[in-house]
């Protein structure tokens, strides 16, 4: 787990402060799309070794989703960023 | 039925009526404070925070972006609102929070290391400025910590969290013989 997490708007917080949500790369599925397209989206994860993306709250500090990049494996965290701001430039 | 309320501090049966002798290291706790949540509206942040920047003798604590918490000791809580709400317009929303948080002030010579057994955050002295807050975790309750002073910490905590987190600092400042009471200035 990696241990220490840099957030954009608090510094760098120890990672007992944030709550992991899971898979920050999912996109939501139209809603008529099929059964199986949404059993995906809903119940279907990964459990990758290595490099992952996934949604943190700092639910402790700034209260903010965050999305993080994290090695799995070795624990090396790659880059933190505000989630409302990465959905925005994913355009969403 | 009518009732009537009476404001109570959540700490008035752990505290002794008459102030005791004063160690160096200090809890000192406000028994009231008006403070109030301010929460920017959609693209205001800059001019909200640009606003509570000149607002002058209100304290402005760092909760979230586009979001603070302001304290004033001088104002009733209803002013603090009135004034806020003056200064504010149509740019943030403004929930008073008086007697929703409790303020500890803790101060002295030992301040970091007492603080350094319930938070994991970087507090040396040219990485936390005076004038710096932000929302931590301390223990297993979040509070805000502010630096107001060369050594002097505010911490601003949920009331229902109040007597636990005394309770904390009591535990955490015990090795400095940490002294707490109510604040004179009421």
């Amino acid at each position: 787990m990696a241990s220490l997490i840099h957030c954009p708007h608090c510094g760098v917080r120890p990672k007992e402060e944030f709550s992991i949500r899971g898979d920050a790369s999912l996109v939501r599925p139209d809603p008529e799309a099929s059964d199986e397209a949404w059993n995906d989206y809903v119940h279907i994860r990964s459990n990758p070794r290595g490099r992952y993306r996934e949604h943190w709250q700092h639910a402790a500090g700034c209260r903010r989703w965050l999305v993080v990049e994290r090695d799995t494996f070795t624990h090396e965290v790659f880059s933190v960023a505000d989630a409302a701001s990465a959905a925005r430039e994913a355009g969403r | 039925m009518t009732r009537t309320y009476i404001s109570r501090h959540p700490l008035e049966d752990l505290l002794p009526l008459e102030p005791g002798i004063r160690a160096v290291d200090h809890l000192d706790i406000p028994r009231a404070m008006a403070i109030a949540a301010v929460m920017a509206m959609d693209g205001e942040e800059a001019a909200v925070a640009a606003g509570l920047a000149a607002s002058g003798d209100v304290q402005v604590r760092f909760t979230g972006p586009g979001e603070w918490l302001i304290l004033s000791q001088s104002e009733t809580p209803e002013e603090l609102h009135r004034n806020l709400s003056l200064l504010l317009a149509e740019t943030a929303y403004i929930v008073d929070q008086s007697d929703g948080r409790i303020v500890f002030r803790l101060s002295g010579p030992n301040v970091r290391r007492i603080l350094a057994k319930g938070i994991a955050s970087d507090l040396h002295p040219a990485v936390f400025e005076i004038g710096t807050s932000s929302n931590v975790l301390c223990g297993h309750i979040s509070v805000n910590l502010a630096r107001t002073g060369e050594n002097e910490f505010e911490l601003i905590v949920m009331r229902s969290f109040a007597v636990a987190l005394f309770n904390d600092l009591r535990v955490m400042g015990r090795e400095f013989d940490l002294s707490a009471d109510f604040s004179a200035q009421g």
